[in-house]
């Protein structure tokens, strides 16, 4: 009756819990008439000081850096807590084959697919792309095309199968891409101590207003999210498609390499 | 209309809740999870917003129109992305469930107990 | 422009309980597709771009794809045994 007893505990907690989150809910400003101080005095004073048009990304990367470097490294650690649940599990050999299971069909790829995976692949990873580049203008930034980009690179998988896939896409350069990420970040916000001035301070040129690459140590960092992401995400699907192969060899799993 | 957010935010906190406590599955349950992290992005831009202010991007608009705050964008932005990774390593513990204890089913597995 | 932020809301919770109610995680795979677009369309209308831009990639592409890949995984984790 295990269940029985979670349910009747959610109901009883629920029940209790309801008018305390009523007066919560009619002791919160009315919405959309409040105005945050710290939102107003970003919005009033950034594009003259730092010279770039899309606060939230100067938020990100300039005035909140060292937040953005702890979700960094949480992106790095859950990555690696990924691959190495999987690929302690599974060992590292790779293989080419998927493992074929009972009474499913195997379906052929069509050449439409394929022509349209192959054009549309490209043009999503130039879009990813730009979307990164023009992260401190325009609405983007390294997160959305990092994720772009990652998103990209599966759409080639879809189109080419997996043998060719993992040839294309390979899991060394993924995590090279990864960890350069996140060290170039943490070396933009040490270095500054080399010179005598804070962490995370902006060192660089700031150059002028709503040109694509003002911002002065924004658009190393806005790169350098842009790799650990897409690095990150492909990486992680890789793994976990790794997990459907076939097993080439019978070694024991956490043997291999 | 002036308390909708924060009864939306509650609302989907508490189905998200629902689910988890009572999911047969655990690909389900961390889905769940999921729609418990998409209410506290409500909360967060709805904190945020003002009527009649634009984006906080000042490249079409010179700087100063008005604009909803940029923080919580920042913070929701971020915390969209890094969840999907947390998400990730939540199913690589449920493959691992499942190549251990051959089920994935919440309400048939027993916590770990040391062997007597 | 009221009305249009009321019904994203609403929609937006509702997106959230049929995830939940999809009890089969094949098919929840397209309850979280729909919470992601509905929730995309949502930070739009609340004046968040790149949040919106965020979203749509995150909670409608990678999410689900992740949740299929993980579903085949589990399938083939239980054939091997």
């Amino acid at each position: 009756m295990r269940a029985r007893w979670r349910a009747a505990g959610l109901a009883v907690s629920t029940v209790a819990l309801l008018p305390a989150a009523w007066s919560v809910i009619v002791a919160m400003p009315s919405f959309g008439e409040h105005v945050s101080p710290y939102g107003a005095a970003v919005n009033a004073v950034v594009p003259a000081a730092r010279h770039v048009s899309n606060m939230v990304a100067a938020v990100n990367f300039d005035l909140r850096g060292l937040d953005t470097l702890g979700e960094e490294s949480m992106l790095l650690c859950a990555v690696t807590g990924t691959v190495v649940l999987l690929r302690g599990a599974r060992g590292e050999e790779t293989s080419g084959s998927a493992i074929r299971l009972p009474g499913r069909a195997i379906a052929q790829r069509s050449d439409a697919t394929i022509l349209i995976c192959r054009f549309a692949a490209t043009l999503l990873f130039f879009f990813g792309v730009y979307v990164a580049l023009h992260g401190l203008v325009t609405p983007g930034g390294g997160f959305q095309g990092g994720v772009v980009i990652a998103s990209a690179l599966l759409l080639l998988y879809l189109g080419e199968g997996y043998a060719h896939w993992r040839s294309i896409v390979r899991g060394r350069v993924l995590s090279v891409l990864e960890g350069a990420g996140a060290l170039l970040f943490v070396l933009v916000g040490l270095i500054p101590l080399a010179f005598g001035k804070a962490a995370f301070q902006n060192i660089l040129p700031l150059g002028t207003f709503r040109d694509l690459y003002a911002g002065g140590t924004m658009v190393v960092v806005n790169a350098a999210v842009a790799c650990a992401v897409a690095g990150g995400f492909t990486l992680i699907l890789l793994e976990f498609m790794e997990e459907t192969r076939a097993p080439e060899t019978e070694t024991e799993p956490g043997e291999g390499g | 209309m002036s308390v909708l957010p924060w009864c939306v935010a509650a609302w989907l906190f508490a189905v998200g809740i629902y689910g988890v406590v009572t999911s047969r599955h655990y690909v389900h349950l961390v889905g769940c999870l999921s729609v418990c992290q998409s209410a506290t992005y409500v909360l967060l831009l709805a904190v945020g917003f003002h009527w009649n202010a634009g984006p906080p991007i000042f490249y079409d608009h010179p700087p100063g129109t008005p604009a909803v705050d940029p923080v919580v964008q920042a913070l929701v932005l971020t915390d969209i992305v890094i969840g999907a990774t947390v998400t990730a390593l939540l199913l690589a513990i449920v493959v691992q469930v499942q190549k251990l204890s051959g089920s994935v089913d919440p309400q048939r597995l027993r916590p770990l107990r040391p062997n007597a | 422009m009221s009305w249009l932020t009321g019904i994203m809301l609403v929609v937006a919770a509702g997106a959230g309980v049929l995830v939940v109610l999809s009890r089969d995680p094949k098919r929840q795979l397209f309850a979280l597709f729909a919470n992601g677009l509905v929730l995309s369309l949502l930070f739009f209308v609340l004046q968040a771009p790149d949040v919106a831009l965020s979203e749509i990639v995150v909670g409608a592409v990678v999410v689900p794809l992740l949740f299929l890949v993980a579903l085949a995984a589990i399938a083939v984790a239980k054939v091997r045994e």
